[in-house]
């Protein structure tokens, strides 16, 4: 070969320009100015920092309705100021917020649900709330729904600022309620109290229908029968927590959960309520009157509102047994754990009051503000038929504090799986809750992650 | 390894003068040459192995630092006793059955008859072959669509065949893992029928010619001539399908996040839940080994097959 | 059947009669030859036209308004407006170019250290002889045999412990020791004759020179193979960057096609276009690189 020597000095040259060309882009990217994703890339500069980033788990109309809260903040604030992203629900959605924050890159403000923004804060991935941050932007603890700030305490310390509450409600079907004569003279349901006079309503609702009396979802559905049984089960004198001490003790009262289940399976058995719908059959039943009665989150009124023709009402879930109680959970905001400066702080806690200043229009969407100067204006007073059952977010009974529990959790998962079973008499009480206590203790014996 | 290398070749005089009675002259370039890709070996395959060993045995949490408290075979007992372990690792399995053998057949049937085919070859190789290098979202996507309830092109064939209520693939715990099975199937066909194309362009053609003159029937040429002097591809093809199918996680992941309920988790998608939504990494680390040893027991299989089929070949 | 009677009359007909009898067979097995090709022309263009049936189907609702394609099938098959309309909102959404450079700069920086790496390695294993080479060896078809994709859980870890996470170098890095490129280029580089390096050695060249001079330029076609491959695995892979990127600026196509579907809602439009706007880099590198690709899948049995 007729190489010559100044060649293989100039091909050592190249090599060395090319071990070098992985850290020159790495500083090209920096100089180029630290808003460019490529820069956040390559560099690991922080992205965007003049904006402020959003995430959240918001499909179908809650979607919607969020999309008109942004504009406006992003209207009032300014183009660029704003930017979000909707992630899928459930667990996906915690995973990709819980490694941005061990990633370091975390969104400056993001929602979580109650239940599982408690698990964030024991992984030591939320910044606490202050007393000094809410008054950042004039808000102070007493301007929540008492119950929900309560509940999302953790270690004493506050960590989200509560948006609404979901409680587990009942939609009626008005004509056939008017049928069954179940109507009150101002022509909502009648108050229903007491095993005696629900069972009672079932059956004049099932004799309306020529279906069941109520339908509830417990087919391909773990969440559902689980809100529905945890509903009944809160009613009960002496019901005690499913799991205490994180997690790490199951200490439901064995005897009312039996006794609660046999009362779900004596339903199912008299046909007063569905042995076999799926999440959306369960709700077609009552929007085309094959049930008078169907139980699930409030957030379904979008989708009753869009069903043409279909008169409907909701309500708390009658209080059956000895006190009023309904399955909730609540969507809150949430700061991921970062070094914030003085800015980003107030502007992270502008955005939030901004969110919830526009409570009315995410209380469309069926949800209880948790903001009390919209849950108790005139306004939200005379919004039907939310009105009728916000009373329900007042006795909100949340899922156990553990790091398995919360929203479309594991725990959710294997109870609302046996209580299903109950519901379509293909297990009895007594398997169910042993298949319960066996596959939670699993989890309870398992050293916490957290 | 059974490759031999140019010293040996040269034969001993010229190597040993080249050696100069060192032993190995060669050895600081050798190391030089290696040491760069020796480096990214030792720090994203060695290093997660080893790492991955010793953390299965403890307590670790990737939302803490550290390992964690020691669990001794905690992890293990509880990956062997779960009824969600064994349910992904059966899932797994029953991905690797509906998949492997269309995957096989079908492949092999398009390639001799694409192999008969003179004209036309760029249009087989297109419609084939351009999934298989497509992203594995963008086919999930194409077949979420096609499987939607009530709405999707699936449910309208039904419809149109007289179902009334068509069968919601994805939504039914009974079909939701045929519905990932046939995307596959669609996805990597291509793979298969180029690996089968190949290998019957191996065939000398003159096998033919004289199976022709001693009149055997086109059936009889791929019976007795095709299948057999494809048995290589065909296994190659097979243990291929078997390693992928237990590392399969996208399709999974994307068409049903393992559901309806975890009707169709599979190995790689509990490891994944437990270590990134439980932060259970430690006991991740334990499925992980477990499904690594299933992996590598077959893959050690394959290459002692391979060894025998070169010493019989 | 024709064949079997003419196979048959052969066997009786006695030596004389050889040749032209089997003149006869040939030509009417040549013809029943050509009616079988026929055959498997018409079945397999069956075949491809099905196989091609989702791909159409994805594009032509992507060309679709989301107006129509909310009404399910029969509406986005009577449809005989297209619109670029869901492209269009895509393009100016901004996150797809995101997407797209991620994925770009991943993959060629990827492929750019794979095929520098292992073929360095791949040449000091085939021409080298140094001690502890049979052990350099057993590791790498160990290495091999490693599923990667099973050690995401500790590599995950091990990035986040250096703070590499929420960067393309976490996506670029991990996949860079390829070990069936160091097998593939020691290959190519056993079949290549030693004389031109006796020659160039003979010239003083070190090493360094002979691999940059006259290995590599030798070695164009493998660079190309193993270069197309690995771009289309790295571009592809959604494991390792859906859990080590978590920041929807930063994601891969794949990633990005995988986790942000949800603000798409029931949009099926624009949910087929993002899809189609996923898949066409490739679709131009196959059509482009065809043949490259093909003999790079069939010559190493790489399978992502």
């Amino acid at each position: 070969m007729n190489t010559s020597p100044s060649a293989g000095g100039l091909s050592r040259r190249s090599l060395l320009r090319g071990g070098l060309a992985a850290g020159g882009l790495g500083a090209a990217a920096t100089l180029s100015g630290c808003s460019s994703p490529l820069a956040a890339g390559l560099a690991g500069t922080p992205l965007n920092p003049e904006t402020l980033t959003f995430w959240n788990l918001f499909g179908g109309g809650d979607g919607v309705r969020l999309q008109t809260m942004l504009d406006k903040y992003a209207a009032d604030t300014g183009p660029g100021s704003l930017q979000s992203a909707t992630f899928a629900w459930g667990n996906p959605y915690y995973t990709k917020v819980s490694l941005a924050t061990i990633g370091d890159k975390p969104p400056d403000v993001a929602v979580a649900h109650l239940t599982r923004a408690s698990n964030l804060a024991e992984a030591g991935l939320l910044t606490p709330i202050t007393a000094e941050m809410l008054s950042l932007v004039d808000l102070t603890s007493a301007d929540f729904n008492q119950k929900v700030w309560e509940a999302q305490k953790v270690a004493g310390q506050d960590w989200v600022v509560p948006l609404d509450t979901h409680p587990f409600v009942m939609f009626y079907n008005v004509d056939v309620c008017e049928k069954a004569g179940l109507l009150g003279p101002d022509g909502k349901l009648a108050p229903i109290e007491g095993q005696e006079a629900f069972a009672a309503a079932l059956t004049a609702a099932k004799q309306a229908t020529g279906g069941v009396g109520l339908s509830v979802a417990n087919i391909n559905e773990f969440a559902t029968p689980w809100r529905f049984f945890q509903t009944l089960y809160s009613q009960r004198e002496g019901a005690t927590q499913f799991l205490s001490e994180s997690g790490t003790e199951i200490t439901m009262n064995d005897d009312l959960v039996v006794s609660t289940l046999e009362y779900i399976a004596k339903l199912a058995q008299d046909g007063l309520i569905n042995k076999a719908s799926d999440y959306a059959g369960s709700q077609t039943e009552m929007f085309t009157g094959k049930s008078a009665f169907y139980l699930q989150g409030e957030w379904e009124i979008t989708t009753a509102q869009g069903i043409e023709g279909l008169r409907f009402g909701m309500v708390p879930v009658p209080t059956i047994f000895d006190k009023p109680a309904a399955q909730a959970d609540s969507h809150t905001f949430i700061l991921p754990r970062m070094e914030r400066t003085e800015a980003q702080m107030q502007r992270a806690m502008g955005f939030i009051k901004s969110m919830l200043d526009q409570s009315m229009t995410w209380a469309q969407g069926g949800h209880v503000p948790s903001y009390l100067p919209t849950l108790e204006s005139a306004e939200y007073k005379a919004l039907e038929p939310q009105a009728d059952y916000s009373a329900a977010a007042d006795v909100a009974e949340y899922d156990s504090p553990a790091w398995y529990s919360g929203s479309g959790s594991n725990f959710e998962t294997i109870v609302g799986a046996a209580i299903g079973l109950v519901q379509q008499g293909l297990s009895s009480p007594q398997d169910a809750l042993a298949s319960m206590r066996s596959q939670l203790e699993t989890y309870a014996n398992t050293a916490n992650p957290l | 390894m059974s490759t031999p290398t140019i010293a040996p070749l040269r034969g001993p005089a010229v190597s040993s003068k080249q050696q100069g009675g060192v032993g190995f002259p060669e050895n600081k370039p050798a190391w030089l040459f290696l040491a760069p890709f020796g480096i990214f070996f030792v720090l994203f395959l060695v290093a997660p192995t080893v790492y991955m060993f010793i953390s299965s045995f403890f307590n670790t949490s990737i939302a803490k630092s550290g390992l964690g408290s020691f669990a001794g075979f905690a992890n293990y007992q509880e990956m062997l006793t779960k009824p969600e372990f064994w349910s992904s690792m059966w899932h797994t399995l029953q991905f690797t059955l509906y998949t492997t053998p269309p995957l096989v057949v079908l492949a092999f049937v398009f390639a001799v008859l694409a192999n008969r085919v003179r004209r036309g070859q760029w249009f087989f190789r297109l419609a084939f072959f351009v999934p298989f290098i497509l992203p594995s979202a963008t086919i999930s996507l194409i077949w979420v669509f096609i499987f939607a309830p009530t709405n999707g092109l699936f449910a309208q064939l039904q419809t149109w065949l007289g179902n009334a209520i068509p069968t919601p693939v994805l939504a039914d715990p009974s079909s939701a893992m045929i519905g990932i099975a046939v995307a596959t199937i669609w996805w990597t066909l291509g793979f298969n029928f180029i690996l089968y194309l190949a290998g019957l362009q191996d065939i000398p053609r003159e096998l033919y010619e004289a199976a022709a003159i001693d009149g055997t029937t086109p059936w009889q040429q791929i019976r007795y001539i095709t299948i057999p002097l494809l048995s290589r591809t065909t296994s190659l093809v097979v243990v291929l399908q078997i390693i992928a199918s237990l590392k399969v996680f996208d399709q999974v992941y994307l068409m049903t996040s393992g559901g309806p309920g975890t009707s169709t988790q599979v190995a790689l998608g509990l490891i994944t839940n437990t270590a990134f939504t439980d932060f259970r990494s430690g006991a991740a680390s334990a499925a992980s080994v477990l499904l690594f040893i299933v992996i590598l027991a077959i893959a050690i299989i394959r290459q002692l097959l391979e060894r025998n089929q070169e010493r019989t070949a | 059947m024709a064949t079997t009677t003419v196979g048959g009359g052969r066997k009786g007909s006695g030596v004389s009669a050889a040749a032209p009898a089997a003149r006869g067979a040939q030509n009417s097995s040549q013809n029943s030859t050509r009616t079988f090709n026929i055959v498997c022309g018409v079945v397999l263009g069956v075949f491809a036209i099905i196989w091609l049936i989702p791909s159409l189907w994805a594009l032509k609702t992507s060309l679709t308004s989301n107006a129509v394609s909310a009404l399910g099938t029969p509406a986005i098959l009577a449809d005989t407006s297209p619109t670029l309309a869901s492209y269009l909102t895509l393009m100016r959404g901004g996150d797809i170019w995101n997407w797209y450079l991620a994925s770009f700069i991943t993959s060629a920086v990827t492929v750019a250290l794979t095929l520098l790496f292992g073929s360095m390695a791949g040449y000091a294993l085939s021409r080298m002889r140094f001690r502890g080479r049979n052990i350099v060896f057993a590791l790498m078809l160990a290495g091999i045999m490693i599923p990667g994709t099973v050690l995401v859980v500790p590599i995950f870890e091990g990035l986040g412990a250096v703070n590499l996470l929420n960067t393309y170098w976490a996506v670029i890095l991990p996949q860079v020791p390829a070990v069936i490129a160091v097998f593939v280029f020691k290959q190519f580089f056993d079949g290549l004759p030693v004389e031109m390096e006796e020659a160039a050695r003979l010239d003083g060249a070190g090493y360094w020179r002979i691999y940059r001079s006259v290995i590599m330029p030798l070695s164009k076609p493998v660079l190309a193979a193993m270069g197309i491959l690995t771009f289309v695995n790295v571009w592809n892979n959604l494991l390792l960057p859906l859990f080590v990127v978590s920041n929807p600026d930063l994601m891969t196509i794949p990633v990005g096609l995988a986790t942000v579907q949800g603000s798409f809602g029931q949009r099926y439009s624009d949910i087929q276009a993002s899809s189609i706007m996923g898949a066409l880099p490739l679709v131009i590198l196959f059509l482009f690189f065809q043949k490259r690709i093909v003999e790079g899948v069939a010559g190493t049995g790489l399978k992502g």
